[in-house]
């Protein structure tokens, strides 16, 4: 077969399959919605997030921010739309192959590099240069915006993975919450009782599963991309006890995070390894609950997963200045001091006021030695992490030895590095 | 699946044959006088556009994807390089394929053992006249009808772990004792994506195979009685063989559509637990939209074409010898 047509033909061609084929996995893809400069001085900056619709508390929060801005600029529109986050990596790239992208997307952190390698996110080194800003980002945070030396967005917020615990459970049972993984196990049995359990996490198939073990694997002192480790073997050997004593609930491999937030708020589990997007949640919806939250166990480290989004510019966008403008304004520290509280996340720089709320300075601790995946580990993220899950799969539900499961799932994960050209 | 295709297949069944077409060799029709000779073919034009624009285009056009270098890169900058049977070879060499390739015959081979026999049950059963037959059949029909998005999601709340209504009532027999999460572990998993499969098939399976038993005549079966031969024998020896034809397109339709299910399995587990229910459709949909390599997604469709297409190939090699026999 003969190559026929042009690019853009190609394109087009693609474009029409990709959205065929997202029919087919039953989920509509949106409309046109780029954005517009008009001549009237009025000017539409589109912008895709996956936080929530405005009728949950981060959805919200966040169209409270946009307000805002409308509010100070006059003449800007911001028209936001949410896409869940399953479907958003493939509905950014289904827009960008039919030449269709926002304005400003707001993307998961570990997404930057591959968004970047795919041409959908603009390098936004010279803005940033002018800018000068850089220097009041954490390390982790803002690594994840480098993509070959050059920064391609600007870290949005910061969040990380910390234990929330049941203060009346704890205080019937007379236990603190632990601070180092063996007593973690010992709390959590202690506190089980075959209907309730003493942890919750999400163990659920694919890379939003993969999480809580590689909480581990960093505390054990491993490397969550080295899997034939006697760390990772460490971790995924205790996990596996923990499920097998009934410690854990075996549908923690069911379970996604909303459903390991669910578990904790009907009393059904004692703990769960969760990031800070559940603290207005639960206000919300449990307000009865008594719950805190403590800094995750540590063994041979203190060390959790950086949670983070960054704010990119689409690569075909007319307003990429208007769009640049939002996005450093919500960087601004005192912006972020008015939003951040709303949104229960923290600041990705170190100049902002983040209160004295108990519950976020424990956030921001633990945010301190967080993790990010980096290089080709970064590029591949989805699939490592999905490797990862697959491990815990095998050895928690699926009868094989931790050894074998890590092994396995460590052919996999070269297999997938090797991928990354 | 249409309405329509079930009336079809449910007609091609009763005339015993599994297809509509004219025999070879039979030239009537289409062959008027004059002007009108070709104006008969314009009346086909619309269904073939419409055919030719959404499955031929899309099924050449992924199988031209499958011999290119595409990634997110090249979908975006809309260019990709031919890069020939490389993808192939790079699939082929994969042990994923391969499992994702034995679950799918696994879970197919299961679906439609379970969805034939009681389809074939459920058959002879509302063969029989009693009172609140119609009734009954209409209502088996909804497992049909019924959404997958419905009925997909409805056994994996009757499965859940700890809520579930099947452990509810095993917990109450005293069977189990505690949570028991059936969709976590892999055998399980397994077989309640293909029960959940099976259960939508029957009622489709069951309505080809009434029409094939209301047309087999009531006198061979008063013969049989006759000659003293009992309910099972009656059966093995009257029904099953004068079924074998409808047997046949069952079998094979039940198979090809269960074979490129994806709903219900993506949604029941996602090809989880681990990789056990990974069947080739959820494969592909993994290597297209969770990693982005288009090139060997293509690759697995294109191969899964394979399968039913061979195993319609055989079914009408059958049919013809049938037809000369």
């Amino acid at each position: 077969m003969r190559r026929t047509g042009g690019r853009a033909a190609w394109t087009a061609r693609v474009a029409g399959v990709l959205v065929a084929a997202t029919v087919l996995a039953a989920c509509g893809s949106g409309d046109d919605d780029g954005g517009s400069a008009d001549t009237d001085g009025e000017t539409t900056v589109s912008l895709w997030h996956y936080y929530g619709t405005p009728d949950t508390p981060p959805g919200a929060a966040f169209q409270n921010l946009l307000d805002r801005y409308e509010e100070e600029h006059e003449g800007v529109t911001i028209e936001a739309r949410h896409i869940p986050f399953g479907d958003f990596a493939r509905t950014l790239l289904q827009s960008a192959a039919g030449g269709d992208l926002p304005d400003i997307a707001l993307i998961n952190a570990f997404m930057t590099q591959s968004m970047a390698d795919a041409g959908v996110i603009q390098d936004l080194s010279d803005r940033v240069e002018e800018w000068g800003e850089q220097d009041a980002y954490f390390e982790t945070s803002w690594e994840t915006t480098q993509v070959d030396g050059a920064t391609y967005g600007i870290p949005h917020v910061a969040d990380a993975y910390a234990v929330y615990y049941n203060e009346a459970m704890f205080a019937e049972a007379g236990v603190e919450p632990p601070t180092t993984w063996a007593d973690m196990q010992d709390v959590a049995t202690q506190l089980s009782d075959g209907s309730r359990y003493g942890l919750a996490f999400s163990g659920i198939e694919g890379d939003e599963g993969a999480t809580a073990l590689i909480i581990r694997i960093l505390a054990a002192g491993g490397d969550p991309a080295a899997l034939d480790s006697p760390e990772a073997a460490t971790a995924l050997t205790q996990y596996t006890d923990m499920i097998s004593a009934g410690a854990v609930s075996n549908g923690v491999l069911t379970w996604n995070e909303e459903d390991a937030k669910n578990q904790f708020a009907n009393g059904q589990a004692a703990m769960m390894i969760n990031s800070a997007t559940y603290v207005s949640v639960l206000a919300e919806e449990n307000p009865d609950l008594q719950w805190n939250v403590a800094l995750l166990p540590s063994d041979v480290e203190a060390a959790t997963f950086l949670s983070a989004e960054n704010l990119t510019i689409g690569a075909t966008t007319e307003n990429a200045d208007a769009a640049w403008d939002v996005i450093t304004w919500m960087q601004q520290p005192e912006v972020l001091a008015e939003y951040l509280p709303e949104r229960n996340k923290l600041a990705a720089r170190d100049d902002v006021d983040s209160g004295d709320d108990p519950i976020r300075a424990v956030f921001a601790e633990q945010l301190a030695n967080a993790w990010a995946p980096e290089g080709a580990v970064a590029a591949a993220s989805s699939e490592v992490f999905t490797h990862i899950q697959g491990a815990l799969q095998a050895a928690a539900g699926g009868g094989s030895s931790p050894e074998d499961a890590l092994a396995d799932a460590q052919a996999k994960i070269d297999e997938a590095l090797a991928n990354v050209e | 699946m249409t309405q329509t295709e079930t009336r079809d297949a449910a007609a091609a069944a009763r005339s015993g044959r599994g297809r509509g077409g004219r025999r070879p060799g039979d030239r009537s029709g289409g062959r008027g006088r004059g002007p009108g000779r070709w104006t008969v073919y314009l009346f086909v034009v619309p269904a073939v556009v419409f055919v030719a624009a959404t499955v031929l285009y899309p099924l050449i056009f992924n199988i031209d994807l499958s011999f290119r270098d595409v990634g997110v890169a090249q979908i975006v900058a809309g260019d990709a390089e031919w890069v020939g049977w490389e993808n192939y070879a790079d699939q082929l060499g994969r042990s994923a394929f391969w499992h994702a390739l034995v679950t799918s015959l696994l879970y197919t081979g299961l679906a439609v053992a379970f969805a034939f026999g009681l389809g074939m049950a459920l058959a002879v059963y509302f063969n029989q006249r009693f009172p609140g037959r119609n009734v009954m059949r209409s209502l088996l029909l909804l497992a049909w009808i019924l959404p997958t998005v419905v009925s997909a999601n409805v056994w994996r709340w009757m499965l859940d772990g700890s809520y579930g209504l099947l452990n509810t009532v095993l917990e109450a027999i005293g069977l189990i004792d505690g949570d028991m999460f059936w969709l976590a572990r892999p055998v399980p998993a397994l077989f309640a994506v293909v029960f959940a499969t099976a259960w939508s098939f029957t009622p489709f399976v069951m309505i080809l195979l009434l029409a094939g038993l209301q047309s087999i005549p009531e006198q061979l079966y008063e013969a049989a009685k006759i000659d003293g031969a009992g309910a099972w024998r009656r059966f093995a020896s009257v029904t099953m063989p004068l079924l074998r034809p409808v047997n046949l397109t069952a079998l094979l339709l039940c198979f090809i559509y269960t074979f490129k299910t994806f709903d219900t399995v993506f949604l029941m587990t996602r090809g989880g637990p681990g990789e056990a229910t990974m069947i080739l459709p959820i494969y592909a949909y993994n290597e297209a939209f969770q990693f982005f390599r288009f090139d060997t997604g293509a690759v697995s469709t294109t191969l899964m074409l394979v399968v039913p297409l061979g195993l319609s190939i055989l079914y009408f090699r059958y049919l013809r010898k049938e037809e000369t026999a």
